[in-house]
């Protein structure tokens, strides 16, 4: 604080000039403006209306991916299976140099992918083949289930518009009968069901539906990709179709876009982190050296001000 | 209402320079609210007219 200032006694009543202020009016006419704006632009413009991703439409639009990706959660090798907290143990997930951040937060929805993705959703099926599949991936070890899906993977990596592969060397166990019958489930909707019902009576949760479709190889990130929504396409700031986005997310967005957190595994807590920098900063604007200097270089309030200046001067 | 309908519900085209990619809806936006800023400074308060006597 400038030595001018600490010199007024906050106590002391106001005895320079003061105008009028009717706060209700104001706040009653900037309501009623925002009010006619926006009911204004949603009649013109109406809103975003892009169909909902499902199961389903995964399933029918691009079934090879589906299979290779329902194979990869019953393997263990998808990216929620390795994604860590909040989901598994399976990895540390996101740090901020020495601190664990993601991991310290907690399995907090625990999800096994080949139990919840492919194994639950397949027991409702009323089929003696699938159910004599799902039998056997139960009673086989870890080693031979990850061996059986593993193998099956690779297979399908290799013939990637198959959708299903015959087992030649019986190495693929039960596998290639549960995806089977799993693209089934996923082509007529009982897949979407199964998994949003799965921890709640209503289809209320669609964390499990929406995690499996974020694993997909192709379809759900060249369907992102088409829309500007990934991170490195400042996708933050983005919205579907030709609305304007979250533009208020530019600076947070930006730090995607540079190295070093381009390339970063850990870009969320690196950003994050710096964010939180960059608004404790703002908070103690007024005691940063040179910063607080600012309004003296770039006097934009004497313009707000201008009459109350002018008069001074006078 | 179908008459004051503009769909938007086409991909939209982006303005790239660089590292910045930007969408047209969203340029519009941001210079609508720098436009509404530079508006704020520069438009006059509305003067009571009463508020002489107050100075």
């Amino acid at each position: 604080m400038s030595p001018a200032l600490s010199k007024h006694d906050p106590s002391k009543k106001w005895s320079g000039p003061t105008r009028p202020y009717d706060l209700i009016k104001e706040a009653v006419i900037a309501i009623v403006i925002v009010g006619i704006l926006a009911g204004g632009l949603a009649a013109v413009f109406s809103s975003p209306d892009e169909p909902a991703l499902t199961l389903k439409s995964w399933a029918l639009t691009d079934p090879a991916d589906f299979v290779q990706t329902a194979t990869s959660e019953l393997a263990g090798t998808s990216g929620t299976a390795g994604y860590g907290a909040p989901y598994n143990t399976a990895s540390d997930g996101q740090v901020l140099g020495p601190l664990k951040l993601q991991k310290w937060a907690g399995v907090r929805i625990p999800i096994n992918t080949a139990k919840d993705f492919v194994v639950k959703p397949l027991t409702i099926l009323p089929d003696a083949a699938v159910q004599t599949a799902v039998n056997a991936w139960n009673v086989g070890s870890a080693d031979e289930q990850t061996k059986w899906a593993t193998s099956y993977g690779d297979a399908l990596a290799k013939s990637p518009k198959a959708l299903s592969l015959p087992d030649t060397n019986n190495s693929y166990g039960p596998v290639p009968t549960m995806i089977t019958y799993l693209l089934g489930m996923a082509i007529n909707g009982a897949l979407d069901g199964a998994l949003t019902t799965s921890d709640t009576p209503l289809p209320t949760d669609f964390t499990k539906p929406m995690l499996f479709i974020a694993d997909s190889g192709t379809y759900f990130p060249d369907y992102a990709a088409a829309r500007h929504l990934h991170g490195d396409q400042w996708g933050v700031m983005n919205e579907t179709g030709s609305w304007p986005g979250q533009s208020w997310l530019w600076l947070f967005s930006f730090f995607y876009q540079v190295e070093p957190f381009k390339s970063s595994e850990n870009a969320d807590t690196w950003v994050m982190g710096l964010l939180g920098v960059l608004s404790v900063a703002l908070i103690f604007l007024p005691f940063i050296p040179f910063i607080r200097r600012i309004p003296y270089k770039i006097p934009v309030h004497r313009i707000i001000w201008r009459n109350w200046y002018r008069r001074k001067q006078d | 209402m179908k008459l004051l309908f503009i769909d938007l519900n086409h991909p939209a085209h982006y303005i790239n320079m660089g590292v910045l990619s930007i969408s047209l809806g969203n340029l519009i936006m941001i210079l609508s609210v720098v436009a509404l800023f530079v508006l704020a400074l520069a438009l006059p308060f509305p003067m009571h007219d009463d508020e002489e006597s107050h100075k």
